[in-house]
């Protein structure tokens, strides 16, 4: 069996970034069978063009505005099942994650999430890597066939450059006994308070404070970091704890995972419960005064001094050297 | 009600990681076995329920070797469940999500469970598989990356927030279904010394791991196997960025981003 699967995550007028790198990665795992997109719900297949699938499936129905992850994975399950892919690749998201592990159980396939490397491996297994205790260490399995589910880390892969011609599109009817599995139950959705950067998880850029700001207010100085870089903003559990941001900025053992390209720490000290959430990001920059902070050890970079002049010189030297105008805008469309 | 909490045991944070002899999973010489971080939390979101939802108590499960699975249930006595259930891992079998989700299955499926509780991934191998793949096994909802979970007496459900991309999805959850927390307390109730001494004491019922074996052998087939365990290479400390005044760090900063790392937006 060749060929894979790749869910397509709808969000507001196209798909997440997680799907583009699914469907990517399906290409690696097809082992020259065709790439196959599904995308769920309303909203027709625009979200889908420019993404290099070979062939697109929709399904539409009723409550698929927003499926469960049981749904889902009937829906992955059943579309797989009639086109005898051997894989299913899914977004790494939060929730892309819940629906592996129902799809593992429904599709009796073997599974994996955060992987990082996949290669195809011999009688039709796959070979993955994928980093376990924080990033401190990492495991090769091998999947064994014929079928597979599994997540990729976010920004693990990149993502595909855009297909040219649109895929040709079929719609698939939902499986028996769709009606009686459990369904969503959402209420409502509250945008993360102040997020107007990227998401903490999907930026390719994190820039960090800590205690080392001092005041709620100074905190600003790494919100304007952030805005010079288009990164997201995180806080050690000392900045949450106190209040001064709430806690969907904490990142760590307790808080949030991240793995963006560049991460940068203002005034952490490097607890281990903070670095377990940060240690796997490509490339860490440290801003310090005390030169012996454990942050140091996991750095490659690092900058001894105090940051209360030298954050907001970087914030400046980096809006000079992407041409943005001298100044944060702190308001306007960010 | 019955509320199941599944607690897992972890390395201590501290633990200083090693490969074992054959490369291909953790030394566990030395080490020591913990609660994971989020079923500190799974175990507080129970006993905060228990306390609001009249007649309701508590059962901790945890699945693997008995000495290790019995450490962690015991700490959970201690923090106030009510009862404990360890699930003894056959020799041999292997460790994987989908193994362990139909070892667990077994346990709850001898009892009338209104709510699962589990933490949204242990802190060593990180899948977060085991709530979602025992949700389908149970045939039932599940719900990850829970937050400020809460009893709604009014309509008998569980409202909930789940962390996703973005914001939180506020959600109504009615029973039965399994809930995966991504909720961390930034003071979880700790344990008193006379009911840790109790603890000790305490029944814990077993399921026996000739019993576990058949309950795991089909899914065993799709379990994944070891290859390897590593370490990263070490880092080898940061590289120090010398400089006379701010605008010289700053200036070299962004130099190294963009020539060195490449990083640079
Ligand atoms: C069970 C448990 C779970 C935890 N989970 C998490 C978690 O998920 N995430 C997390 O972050 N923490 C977590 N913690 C807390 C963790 O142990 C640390 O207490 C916390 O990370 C410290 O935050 P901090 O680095 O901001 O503060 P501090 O440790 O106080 O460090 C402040 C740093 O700022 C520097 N500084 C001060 N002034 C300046 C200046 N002017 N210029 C430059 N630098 C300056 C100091 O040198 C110091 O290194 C957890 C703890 C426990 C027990
Ligand atoms: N061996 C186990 N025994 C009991 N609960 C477990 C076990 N393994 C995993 N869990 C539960 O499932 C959650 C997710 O674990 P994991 O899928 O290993 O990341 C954990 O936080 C626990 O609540």
């Amino acid at each position: 069996m060749t060929g894979a699967l790749a869910l397509l995550e709808r969000t507001a007028g196209g798909v997440t970034s997680a799907s583009r790198e699914a469907v990517g990665v399906a290409r690696t795992v097809a082992d020259g069978g065709a790439v196959v997109g599904l995308l769920v719900g309303p909203g027709g297949t625009g979200p889908a063009s420019g993404i290099p699938v070979d062939r697109l499936f929709t399904v539409e129905g009723p409550g698929l505005t927003d499926p469960s992850t049981a749904q889902y994975a009937a829906l992955l399950s059943h579309a797989a099942t009639q086109l005898g892919v051997a894989r299913i690749v899914v977004p790494g998201t939060a929730r892309g994650r819940d629906v592996v592990g129902r799809l593992a159980v429904r599709w009796a396939a073997s599974a994996a999430t955060g992987v990082t490397d996949v290669t195809l491996g011999e009688g039709g297994s796959l070979r993955i890597t994928r980093p376990v205790f924080g990033g401190r260490a990492s495991e090769t399995l091998e999947l064994p066939g014929p079928r597979q589910v599994f997540a990729p880390k976010p920004h693990a892969f990149s993502e595909p450059s855009a297909a040219a011609a649109p895929a040709p599109s079929e719609t698939i009817a939902l499986p028996d006994g769709f009606d009686k599995l459990p369904t969503r139950g959402a209420e409502g959705f509250e945008p993360t308070a102040g997020s107007k950067g990227p998401e903490l998880g999907e930026a390719s850029i994190v820039v960090s404070g800590g205690r080392g700001l001092r005041t709620p207010e100074s905190f600003r100085l790494v919100e304007d970091l952030a805005e010079s870089l288009g990164a997201a903003v995180g806080a050690s559990r000392a900045v949450t704890d106190a209040g001064w941001r709430p806690s969907s900025y904490q990142v760590g053992q307790t808080g949030r995972s991240v793995s963006p390209q560049l991460y940068i720490a203002v005034g952490i000290s490097g607890a281990i419960q903070h670095i377990v959430g940060m240690v796997s990001a490509r490339v860490i920059v440290a801003i310090n005064s005390d030169p012996q902070a454990p942050i140091f050890k996991v750095a490659d970079y690092g900058v001894v001094g105090d940051l209360f002049p030298i954050v907001p010189a970087l914030t400046k030297e980096i809006r000079k050297q992407r041409g943005l105008p001298a100044g944060p805008t702190g308001s306007g469309p960010g | 009600m019955e509320i199941a909490v599944l607690v897992k045991p972890v390395p201590d944070a501290e633990t200083r990681l090693r490969p074992d002899a054959g490369g291909s999973g953790l030394d566990p010489e030395g080490v020591k076995w913990v609660l994971a971080g989020y079923d500190e939390s799974a175990v507080e979101q129970a006993l905060l329920l228990k306390e609001s939802i009249p007649g309701t108590s508590v059962r901790a499960i945890s699945y693997g070797p008995l000495a290790r699975a019995e450490e962690v249930l015991r700490f959970a006595i201690a923090l106030g469940c009510d009862a404990a259930t360890s699930v003894e891992q056959p020799a041999g079998a292997p460790d994987d999500p989908l193994v362990t989700a139909a070892a667990l299955h077994l346990a709850l499926s001898k009892r009338a469970v209104a709510l699962v509780l589990c933490g949204k991934q242990a802190g060593d191998d990180e899948t977060g598989l085991v709530g979602p793949a025992l949700a389908e096994m149970l045939g039932i909802a599940e719900y990850g990356v829970a937050v400020n979970v809460r009893w709604d007496a009014a309509s008998s459900a569980l409202t909930l927030q789940q962390s996703v991309e973005g914001g939180l999805v506020r959600v109504r959850a009615s029973l039965p279904a399994v809930v995966a927390l991504q909720q961390a307390w930034n003071d979880p109730r700790t344990a008193k010394l006379p009911n840790i001494l109790k603890s000790r004491k305490a029944a814990i019922e077993r399921m026996p791991a000739s019993e576990v074996s058949s309950a795991i052998a089909t899914v065993q087939a799709l379990a994944a196997r070891r290859l390897a365990f590593r370490l990263p290479p070490p880092r080898t400390g940061a590289k120090m960025i010398e400089y006379k005044s701010p605008e010289e760090a700053a200036e070299r900063l962004v130099r190294i981003l963009r020539e060195e790392a490449k990083v640079f937006p």
